[in-house]
C-alpha cells in the first residue's frame, strides 16, 4: 500500500493501476495513433482500398457502367492462353527493363566515376546531371523526344551533318522502342547520385595500398570499387527495375497512347491503361496489374536470393 | 511565448473540425436549379459553350456549369463519374458509345420531354432518328456532318495539278500521285495521307460497293476478300509513292498537329466536314473540303449526314427536366446559335440554319455547303456501331495497316487476319 499512497487519488490513475492491456495501449499509444491517423487514412483508403477492390474486381467482368459480375479465374486463364497482347506487351517491357536497366547502371556509375575525382563546381555538375532525372518521366521531355529523334528531328540533321540519312526513329517499329531506352538512360541522374555516395564511401587507403603495389587503374575498379559497391549497385539495380516496369508516360505521350508503330511500344502498362480505359474492361485490367505485381515480386525476389552470392557487405 | 494545447482540447478541436467540413459538404446536395455539363473538345468549342450557357444564365437564371476534356481524357471521366453514381446532368455523346449507355441506364430517354420542355418542331427527321435507340430518344443532336477529304489547295497550286472535285475517284489520285511526284512539291511532298487505317475511309470505300462496316445486328459487313483488295489498293499507292511512307504515317498519333496534313507532308487526308475551322485555325496554307473518293465514276452512296456529337441527359440526374429544357435552348434559341455556328456540325432546325447563314464565315460557309449539297455521295445513315467498334479500330485496323505498311504482313495476309481477330473481338464483348 505504500507505494499506492505515493500516487496521487485520482481515478483515472486508480484504474491505470490495474490495467488491462488495451487501455494501457490507448493511453500510451493514442497520441502517436492520432498523428498517425492522416497517413493512415491515406493508406487504407487509398492504397489498401483499391489494392483490395482490384484484387476482387480482378476477377469479374466489370465495364463501370453495370455492376461487376464473378467469372473466377477467367482473366487469368484468358491471359495466359488466349490473349496475343499479353504476349507482345510482356515482350516489349521485359526487353526494355532487360537493356535499359543494366545500360542506365553503368551509364550512371560511369559518369559518378568522373564526378568523384573531386574536380572543381561539383556541385553544379551534380545538379545538371540531376536535372534529366526531375524532367524525364514529364510529358514536356516526351514530347520533346518525339521531335528530336522523328524523321527531321535533331538527331537526323546531326547525322545528315557527316553523310548519314536517319530513319524516323520514333516512328520506326525497329527503333521506336530504342529510342525509349535512350530516353530511360538520360535520366540517370538518381542512381549517379546514390552511386557518388556509394563511391564517398570507399576508402582511399585501400587505393593507395593498390597503387603502391602496381594494380593498374583498371584491376583497382575490378578489385576494389566494384565489390565494395556493390550494395549499392543492388539497391539501384532492384529501384530501377521496379521503375522501368512502371514506366508509362514516355511510351504513352510518344505512341500517342497506341503503343504503336505496329505495338512495339505497346509497354505492359501501357496496354493495361488501354483495357481498363479504352475498352473499359476493369475487370481484366486489374488481373492484368496483379499479374505485373507478381512478376516484379518474383524479379525482386530472384535479385535478393542471388544477391549473397554478388554483394559484399563490409562488416 | 509558448502556446500548449493538451490532449483533450486537440482532441475536442479536431472533431469540430471534422464536424465543421462534413457539414460544409452537407449543402452541395440540396441545390436544385443547378446543372452540371460535361464535354469534350478544344478551347474554341468551350468558348461558344460557355458563351452559351451564360446566355443561358441570364434568360432562365439556371447555372450550368460546364467543364471539358480532350476526346481521349473525356471516356474515362464520363465511365468513372457514371460508376461513381456522380455522372453529370448533361453528356456530351458520341454516335459510338450512345448504344451503350442507352443499353444500361446511363442516360436517360427524352421522349416525355419532347413537346414539352424540349422543342423539336422543326428538326431534321434523320438527325432525329439517329439519336434514337430501341426506338425512343435518347441524344438531341448537335449539328449534322459528313465525312470529308481536307484539302490543300495552296499545294495543288504549286504542283500545278487542278484541285480534286465531288467527281474524284481513286484512279485520278493515283495520276494526280505522279504529278505531285514530278512536280516534287516542298521536297517530296505526297497527294494523300496513308488511308488504310482510316475507319470512316474504309467505311466509305465500303459503302460504294454496297456493303457496310457494321451490320444493324453488329457484325462484321464485309469479308475477308474486301479487306485484302482494301489494303491491296493502299500498298499499290505506297509503292507507287502517291501516299505517304509508312514510317510518316506513323507519326499520326491523332491529334491535328501530328497529321500528314499538318506536318507538310500531304496536300489530302480524309477527315470531317466539322473539322475544316480547326484544320483551318493551325495551317498557314489555304484548306477546303472535299468528298471523299469514289471507287469509279458515277457511283456514290458512300457518305451520310451523321449527328456529329448528342447532347444527352444522364439517367441519374434528379434535373431531366430542367436539362430538357437547356437542351432545348441550346439547339434553338438564335442567339445560342449565332454563337455556336457550325463548330459542332450543320444545326439541325431549319429556322436556325436560316437565321444564322449570313452571319457564317468563309469556312463555316463551305462546310454548311458541303454537308447540305452531298447529292448521289449521299447514302443512309449506317446503324450506330457495335460497342467493341473502337477497339477493332484502334488496337487492329491501325495496328495492322501498319504491318502492311511496313511491310510485316502482305495484304493477302492481312485481309483473312482482321476478319478473325475483329470477330473475336465482337464475339468477346
Amino acid at each position: 500500500m505504500t507505494a499506492r499512497s505515493l500516487q496521487s487519488g485520482a481515478p483515472a490513475r486508480e484504474r491505470a493501476a490495474t490495467p488491462s492491456i488495451w487501455s494501457r495501449i490507448w493511453q500510451n499509444d493514442a497520441p502517436g495513433y492520432l498523428f498517425l491517423l492522416p497517413w493512415l487514412i491515406g493508406f487504407i483508403g487509398l492504397t489498401v482500398g483499391p489494392m483490395v477492390t482490384s484484387l476482387y474486381l480482378s476477377f469479374t467482368d466489370f465495364d463501370l457502367l453495370t455492376s461487376p459480375d464473378w467469372v473466377g479465374a477467367d482473366n487469368y486463364i484468358r491471359m495466359f492462353t488466349n490473349d496475343a497482347k499479353f504476349w507482345t506487351s510482356m515482350r516489349v517491357t521485359m526487353f526494355f527493363v532487360i537493356f535499359s536497366v543494366p545500360l542506365k547502371l553503368a551509364f550512371a556509375l560511369a559518369v559518378a566515376m568522373l564526378l568523384n575525382r573531386g574536380i572543381r563546381g561539383l556541385p553544379l555538375y551534380r545538379a545538371l546531371f540531376y536535372l534529366p532525372s526531375l524532367l524525364g518521366a514529364s510529358v514536356a521531355i516526351a514530347i520533346l523526344w518525339r521531335q528530336i529523334f522523328a524523321g527531321d528531328g535533331l538527331v537526323n540533321k546531326l547525322l545528315l551533318l557527316v553523310g548519314i540519312e536517319g530513319p524516323s526513329w520514333i516512328s520506326n517499329p525497329q527503333y521506336s522502342l530504342w529510342t525509349l531506352i535512350v530516353l530511360s538512360i538520360w535520366q540517370f541522374g538518381s542512381p549517379m547520385i546514390i552511386f557518388l555516395a556509394g563511391l564517398r564511401q570507399i576508402p582511399t587507403d585501400m587505393y593507395e595500398a593498390a597503387s603502391l603495389d602496381g594494380a593498374s587503374k583498371w584491376r583497382q575498379f575490378i578489385k576494389i570499387t566494384l565489390p565494395l559497391l556493390t550494395p549499392v549497385v543492388f539497391f539501384n539495380a532492384i529501384i530501377q527495375t521496379i521503375e522501368a516496369f512502371k514506366s508509362f508516360t514516355p511510351a504513352f505521350i510518344i505512341s500517342g497512347g497506341t503503343g504503336n508503330p505496329i505495338n512495339s511500344t505497346l509497354f505492359y502498362t501501357l496496354y493495361l491503361y488501354q483495357e481498363a480505359f479504352a475498352f473499359f474492361r476493369m475487370g481484366y485490367a486489374s488481373a492484368l496489374a496483379w499479374v505485373l505485381l507478381a512478376v516484379v515480386g518474383v524479379f525482386t525476389a530472384f535479385s535478393f536470393f542471388t544477391s549473397k552470392y554478388w554483394v559484399h557487405y563490409d562488416e | 511565448m509558448t502556446i500548449r494545447i493538451d490532449r483533450r482540447h486537440f482532441l475536442m478541436g479536431s472533431s469540430a473540425l471534422i464536424a465543421a467540413g462534413a457539414a460544409g459538404i452537407s449543402p452541395a446536395f440540396a441545390q436544385a436549379e443547378r446543372l452540371r455539363l460535361l464535354f469534350w473538345g478544344g478551347q474554341a468549342r468551350a468558348d461558344r459553350t460557355y458563351a452559351v450557357t451564360d446566355l443561358y444564365q441570364a434568360a432562365k437564371g439556371t447555372d450550368v456549369e460546364g467543364e471539358f476534356l480532350a476526346w481521349n481524357d473525356y471516356w474515362p471521366k464520363l465511365a468513372t463519374q457514371t460508376a461513381g453514381g456522380n455522372a453529370p446532368d448533361i453528356i456530351q455523346m458520341d454516335y459510338r458509345y450512345i448504344v451503350e449507355y442507352a443499353q444500361r441506364n446511363a442516360i436517360a430517354p427524352l421522349d416525355e420531354f419532347v413537346g414539352g420542355a424540349l422543342k423539336l418542331d422543326d428538326f431534321d427527321a434523320d438527325q432525329l432518328e439517329g439519336g434514337k435507340v430501341d426506338g425512343s430518344l435518347y441524344g438531341i443532336s448537335l449539328g449534322a456532318n459528313s465525312v470529308a477529304l481536307m484539302v490543300n489547295t495552296t499545294a495543288f497550286e504549286e504542283a500545278g495539278v487542278a484541285a480534286p472535285t465531288r467527281d474524284l475517284t481513286y484512279d485520278e489520285i493515283m495520276a494526280m500521285g505522279e504529278a505531285f511526284n514530278s512536280a516534287n512539291v516542298r521536297g517530296g511532298m505526297k497527294v494523300i495521307m496513308d488511308g488504310s487505317g482510316s475507319e470512316p475511309m474504309l467505311d466509305n470505300w465500303l459503302r460504294q460497293k454496297g456493303l457496310a462496316l457494321y451490320t444493324a445486328d453488329g457484325k462484321l459487313g464485309f469479308d475477308a476478300d474486301a479487306m485484302t483488295e482494301w489494303f491491296q489498293l493502299w500498298s499499290q499507292m505506297r509503292e507507287a509513292g502517291v501516299c505517304v511512307s509508312a514510317e510518316d504515317q506513323a507519326l499520326d498519333t491523332g491529334p491535328h498537329e501530328t497529321t500528314m496534313l499538318v506536318l507538310g507532308k500531304a496536300a489530302m487526308m480524309p477527315s470531317n466536314s466539322n473539322q475544316l475551322v480547326g484544320f483551318q485555325a493551325v495551317m498557314q496554307d489555304d484548306i477546303t473540303i472535299s468528298s471523299y473518293p469514289r471507287l469509279a465514276a458515277g457511283v456514290g452512296g458512300g457518305h451520310y449526314r451523321k449527328p456529329s456529337m448528342f447532347f444527352s441527359v444522364a439517367g441519374s440526374s434528379a434535373n431531366k427536366e430542367a436539362a430538357a429544357e437547356f437542351l432545348s435552348f441550346f439547339v434553338n434559341d438564335p442567339e445560342a446559335a449565332a454563337v455556336l455556328g457550325v463548330e459542332r456540325g450543320i444545326p439541325c432546325s431549319a429556322a436556325v440554319r436560316d437565321a444564322i447563314a449570313p452571319t457564317l464565315s468563309e469556312q463555316d460557309q463551305i462546310a454548311l455547303n458541303f454537308v447540305a449539297n452531298l447529292g448521289d455521295l449521299l447514302g443512309p445513315l449506317p446503324p450506330s456501331p457495335p460497342a467493341a467498334a473502337g477497339e477493332i479500330d484502334i488496337s487492329l485496323l491501325r495496328t495492322l495497316s501498319q504491318e502492311v505498311g511496313f511491310g510485316a504482313r502482305s495484304p493477302e495476309d492481312a485481309g483473312p487476319y482482321f476478319v478473325k481477330e475483329a470477330t473475336a473481338i465482337l464475339n468477346r464483348a
